[in-house]
């Protein structure tokens, strides 16, 4: 469980070329995007969709629901758990 | 016009108004992250601008330790910015993206642009004003207070102006603030504190 | 403010590489927008705006290197190389293909090689909005007394780099693009070089020029790869423009828009005029003639409307059939016979940009 959740963050961090971040500076429940999370926006969505693509190879075929899968670390690796 | 403040930094210089400065430790050469923590400032975006517009945040940030920018009405001050090697570090990276790491990055393909980094302090201060970003072989002060005086002349009361350079063995960021205010600045002056 | 007289430099775009040819593509309804096989990522087969008479090693230095040859045939030598007169290049992204060397050497080469200026060229580079920018910075330095003369090339070539990009923003549209239109899906990219010269004096080799009234910039301070929700950097630049322009705004008759085909670019577009009370003025796109030529963009879209200023005609927007933003736009639907006197040229693009300039026919 747990380690999906740290793979994941080292996966957000190399993708979205976040590189002045460690894992440990992403929380589990926190918002991902907004200004209050990681401040991230529709553009990371994109890469959200092609991370869960290339190595999950989860299809996100509505990308509106991409909002509540993306809240967060823990929604993202539930979302992952339950589709692989 | 009159200049009322000047950020040079690069990773081993910070100038604030031509005076020295100490440089925070940075670990693994990463000398904007470093600078950015000895600041205290909470913008969890910083973590997503490329390196210019990083430079360029973090530079705005030291000046406005100094000046009161932010007493300037939204539209008030233009921003000119130019530099000789447009975006080259971020269009690397993005080839890199596309050629060895399995499909083309958006989040680095937006910051392929030089001018994006006038957009990031656009958005951080709510500013409309005019913005243009030039390409020079050279940092060229004769070329800057020519900008300075057709803006000032077509309406702003500032020009937030910069030298901002990211390429991979090189970084740096010279800014500078200049308002419509009496005063003198000539190319000697700008010169030098460029140089420094 | 002093009035500047804009005369066509050249153009080379899909649609052919003199004024005549665009004028009859332009007037036939042409678009230069073709599916290319394997042009994406993934092999996809994307229509773009390519230049397909020619099939050049280096399409950026083949365009630079004609359109200099056209500017020679057309004004001569001497213009180029006389001290009171400046070049000023808007390109996004030059000649990308040189990288990891400088992509703007090449730029500086063949224009010092062709056209021998005594003034080393001014580059711009601010995304879509450099083409517009630029015309107005060459309005700056004739204002300022520097220079009699301002030749201001736009310019952009297709590349991998471009497509792939637009493509991961998933920014491309699968048809011709449809501006403005109800089933837009985004944008086609093109490929052009062009140039006007901005003039104190009308030029003896004019063949017809346009006035300059004025023009300004403004960012939307909202995001930096998406339009702004309100329009107000749009807003706030035409409004700064007419002021700058001392027209009266009723006499636009015309309004060149940056008309992209994506979803939220269009619909901004129609707040800004909305807010700005021209939803009723004739509008058109040229993106469907030319494809999204970024930095070439601005220029080769006011060439556009001086042909159709010298010509009495209003071009059609290409692609557009049925109202698609949440406030209606007057979208010429119809290529027809009717003068223009009074000119609007929009632009906006990433970084939040947006410009804008007025023209307006010699009396």
């Amino acid at each position: 469980m747990s380690e999906l959740r740290q793979t994941l963050k080292a996966q957000i961090i190399e993708q979205l070329n976040l590189e002045d971040l460690t894992p440990a500076d992403i929380k589990n429940d926190a918002p991902l995007f907004g200004n209050d999370g990681l401040g991230l926006d529709s553009i990371d969505a994109l890469e959200f969709i092609v991370l869960l693509e290339s190595s999950y190879d989860i299809k996100v075929a509505d990308p509106s629901a991409g909002k509540e899968i993306f809240h967060s670390i823990d929604s993202l690796a539930a979302y992952i758990e339950k589709n692989q | 016009m009159k200049i009322i403040s000047s950020i040079k930094i690069n990773s081993t210089q910070i100038l604030v108004n031509g005076v020295s400065r100490e440089i925070p430790v940075a670990e693994e050469n990463n000398w904007t992250k470093a600078l950015y923590t000895s600041l205290e400032l909470s913008y969890p975006k910083f973590y997503k601008m490329d390196s210019l517009a990083k430079m360029a945040f973090i530079s705005l940030q030291m000046m406005e330790k100094e000046v009161a920018l932010s007493e300037m009405e939204t539209s008030d001050v233009a921003l000119i910015f130019a530099n000789s090697s447009s975006s080259q570090a971020t269009d690397l990276k993005f080839i890199d993206s596309y050629t060895e790491k399995g499909s083309p990055s958006p989040s680095l393909f937006v910051y392929t642009l030089p001018n994006i980094l006038t957009g990031e302090i656009s958005i951080f201060k709510k500013w409309y004003g005019e913005n243009i970003f030039f390409i020079d072989e050279n940092f060229n002060a004769e070329f800057f207070i020519d900008q300075i005086n057709f803006y000032l002349s077509k309406g702003s009361k500032a020009c937030l102006c910069g030298w901002v350079s990211a390429l991979s063995d090189t970084e740096e960021c010279f800014l500078f603030y200049i308002t419509n205010e009496e005063g003198t600045l000539t190319e000697n002056e700008l010169n030098t504190l460029f140089k420094q | 403010m002093k009035q500047f007289f804009v005369t066509y430099g050249g153009i080379i775009s899909p649609l052919g590489s003199t004024i005549e040819e665009h004028f009859e593509q332009l007037s036939n309804g042409t678009s230069g927008v073709t599916v290319i096989e394997n042009s994406g990522f993934n092999q996809e087969n994307w229509p773009l705006g390519k230049i397909c008479f020619a099939a050049p090693e280096n399409r950026y230095t083949y365009l630079l290197e004609s359109l200099c040859d056209r500017l020679i045939e057309q004004h001569g030598s001497a213009l180029f190389s006389s001290d009171n007169t400046l070049l000023i290049v808007s390109s996004t992204k030059a000649d990308i293909d040189a990288l990891p060397n400088d992509t703007f050497a090449s730029t500086r080469e063949i224009i010092e090689s062709k056209l021998n200026p005594k003034h080393s060229p001014i580059i711009i580079s601010n995304a879509c909005i450099s083409g517009v920018l630029a015309i107005n910075t060459a309005t700056d330095y004739l204002s300022s007394d520097k220079y009699d003369n301002v030749i201001v090339i736009g310019i952009d070539a297709l590349s991998d780099f471009v497509v792939f990009g637009f493509q991961s923003l998933f920014a491309l549209s699968d048809s011709p693009s449809q501006p403005f239109d109800k089933n837009r899906k985004g944008i086609c990219i093109g490929e052009a070089a062009g140039a006007v010269i901005v003039s104190k004096a009308k030029l003896e080799t004019a063949t017809f020029s346009a006035l300059y009234c004025g023009g300004s910039s403004s960012n939307d301070a909202n995001h930096i790869s998406g339009p702004s929700r309100t329009g107000e950097g749009l807003f706030r630049s035409v409004n700064k423009t007419i002021e700058r322009s001392e027209i009266d705004p009723t006499t636009i008759d015309y309004i060149s828009a940056h008309g992209t085909g994506t979803l939220y670019n269009d619909e901004m577009e129609s707040i800004a005029f909305y807010r700005l009370g021209m939803t009723h003025i004739p509008l058109n796109s040229y993106k469907g003639y030319f494809g999204h030529t970024l930095g070439a963009a601005g220029i080769i879209e006011v060439i556009a409307s001086m042909i159709m200023m010298e010509n009495n005609i209003v071009f059609k927007s290409i692609g557009f059939e049925e109202t698609g933003t949440s406030f209606p736009l007057n979208v010429i639907t119809e290529t027809k016979s009717h003068p223009i006197n009074t000119i609007l040229k929009t632009a906006s693009g990433f970084g939040g940009g947006n410009a804008s300039l007025i023209l307006t026919k010699e009396s």
